[in-house]
């Protein structure tokens, strides 16, 4: 099965690289430096970034509120990222007002302070539920659990 | 620095898994565009239902834009692994790591191009649609090995519980609070996009690329300016051709005008992920083929006034041209077409892509 799937997966990988070879190389190495430049900007600048802002977070939001701000920065960044290619409307051209023709920084910031909002009302609602003992005991790891007492 | 405990193949696999759904959903919807429009002999494409590629293309758009928080979760899920050592290591691991390269590359390739064609900022200097077309067999074909590659620990990751330790007593956030979190994510991705095509989502897709206003109510891609044919389209000695071999005849939009009219409710659907349904009024195209004498099995070249460009001159299957819905339009939600629409008259055929329905229509011949 695994084979199967890894000599398939090639295949199919195969073919896509055989529909670029077709490009001319200088619309290959176009291609190339678009998708590596967006590889770089993953993995060093953008996660390193995340951890940065998780790891300083962390040190300032404590306890109940810790979860729905992760939650709230994830949607942010996700909202940031859907931004891109409308919030300054690059795209735009004069002859078609039909494209990129809504108020996007208000609807970004708006959707963004909604998101923001949410946070207290979760900590709020989270805060009146009690914690349910079984889910308590389910998230004990092996430090919360004391050793054997001595034998006698 | 030590990784966060909710980081691990219980997340990782989960995640996965929604991101695999969603590529495959992108990569078949994707495939069904591209055939339409580079028609091989063993495809096969219906007429009805009428909405299937609103439908299809909407999907396509939806899931890869859903993709998007899926894989900022994954790969965050996954990144400390960047820096484990040994970097390099024997074959089998760099063979591992060139294919997860090939992997996180492609995919971050496609939904970066997508997404930016989808608001129609073409800031990369290669044509669009080729690139996305190729890169797609690479990323899938990346994803499929990449299953093939870590099944016995996708298996294991999903028959296990979540493993839900928490990193701060009871209150912290759990595993299962980053997977419902990432939930919310992707609902709020499609909630700020999907009104293009969901039209009760409009008010709420405050980031789509289109609120869905445009002339007589109907967006437009490409305009009559950029297409240069305004002089052409507004010349009272426009005349469309309706062309069979040696039989060929010639309207003039009065004669069009004084055919039978029929009017359907038939949506548009663009490849960048917006549509509309719309009420159309015109000739049926069937209708004008039998006036030249065309078999109803024949297919047909629709012609544009526009200069000659990649989407000036379309075929349109025999299947969809001898349809009874499809139409050479006149008119739009009860009035004359707009120029941006397609003046003087217009192909709509039930469920194609908006790019292969015609503007502006010169001539009509059979193939």
């Amino acid at each position: 099965m695994r084979a199967v799937l890894i000599i398939l997966g090639i295949a199919i990988a195969g073919y896509g690289t055989v529909l670029l070879w077709d490009f001319p190389v200088v619309i290959i190495v176009r291609i190339a430096v678009w998708a590596g430049v967006g590889l770089a900007v993953h993995d060093f600048v953008f996660a390193p970034l995340c951890a940065v802002l998780g790891l300083t977070g962390r040190k300032l939001v404590r306890g109940r509120w810790w979860t729905p701000v992760t939650v709230a920065g994830l949607c942010t960044v996700v909202l940031g990222l859907l931004a891109i290619p409308v919030y300054a409307k690059p795209g735009l051209r004069p002859d078609n007002m039909t494209v990129l023709n809504r108020d996007y920084p208000l609807g970004l910031w708006v959707s963004i302070a909604i998101v923001w909002a949410c946070v207290p009302v979760y900590y709020v609602i989270a805060r009146r539920l009690p914690v349910r003992q079984d889910e308590a005991v389910e998230r004990q790891g092996a430090d919360d659990v004391e050793g054997q007492p001595p034998p006698v | 620095m030590k990784p966060s405990p909710l980081r691990g193949t219980a997340v990782t696999a989960r995640v996965g898994l929604a991101l695999g759904v969603a590529v495959a959903i992108c990569f078949v919807t994707g495939l069904i565009s591209h055939f339409i429009q580079h028609p091989q002999p063993w495809f096969f494409w219906p007429t009805r239902p009428v909405w299937l590629y609103r439908l299809t293309q909407g999907l396509h758009v939806i899931s890869g834009i859903a993709a998007i928080p899926l894989l900022v979760v994954k790969l965050w899920s996954v990144w400390p692994k960047l820096f484990e050592r040994p970097i390099l290591g024997g074959l089998v691991r760099q063979l591992e790591r060139l294919s997860i390269l090939v992997l996180v590359a492609s995919m971050l390739f496609q939904l970066s191009t997508g997404l930016l064609n989808t608001a129609q900022w073409y800031y990369f200097q290669f044509f669009f649609t080729t690139a996305h077309y190729a890169m797609a067999w690479v990323a899938f074909g990346a994803v499929v090995v990449h299953i093939g590659v870590k099944l016995p620990v996708i298996r294991r990751a999903l028959g296990e519980p979540l493993d839900d330790v928490a990193i701060a007593g009871s209150v912290g956030p759990s595993r299962r609070s980053v997977l419902v979190g990432t939930g919310l994510a992707v609902a709020l991705a499609t909630v700020v996009t999907a009104g293009q095509t969901v039209p009760w989502l409009r008010k709420l897709s405050v980031l789509a690329p289109r609120s869905g206003a445009g002339p007589q109510g109907v967006p437009v891609n490409r305009s009559a300016i950029a297409a240069g044919v305004i002089r052409r389209a507004k010349s009272p000695d426009y005349r469309l051709t309706v062309a069979n071999g040696a039989s060929t005849k010639v309207f003039s939009v009065a004669d069009l005008a004084a055919m039978p009219q029929v009017t359907h409710q038939l949506p548009i659907a663009c490849v960048e992920g917006w549509s509309a349904n719309a009420e159309w009024t015109g000739v049926v195209l069937a209708d004008l083929l039998a006036a030249v004498g065309a078999s109803p099995d024949s297919d047909v070249r629709m012609i544009s006034l526009e200069p000659p460009g990649p989407y000036s001159r379309t075929v349109l299957p025999a299947r969809h041209s001898r349809d009874s819905q499809t139409l050479i339009a006149l008119k739009l939600n009860g009035d004359v077409l707009d120029l941006d629409h397609g003046y003087p008259c217009r192909l709509i055929a039930p469920s194609r892509p908006g790019v292969l329905q015609t503007k502006w229509l010169a001539r009509i011949e059979v193939v």
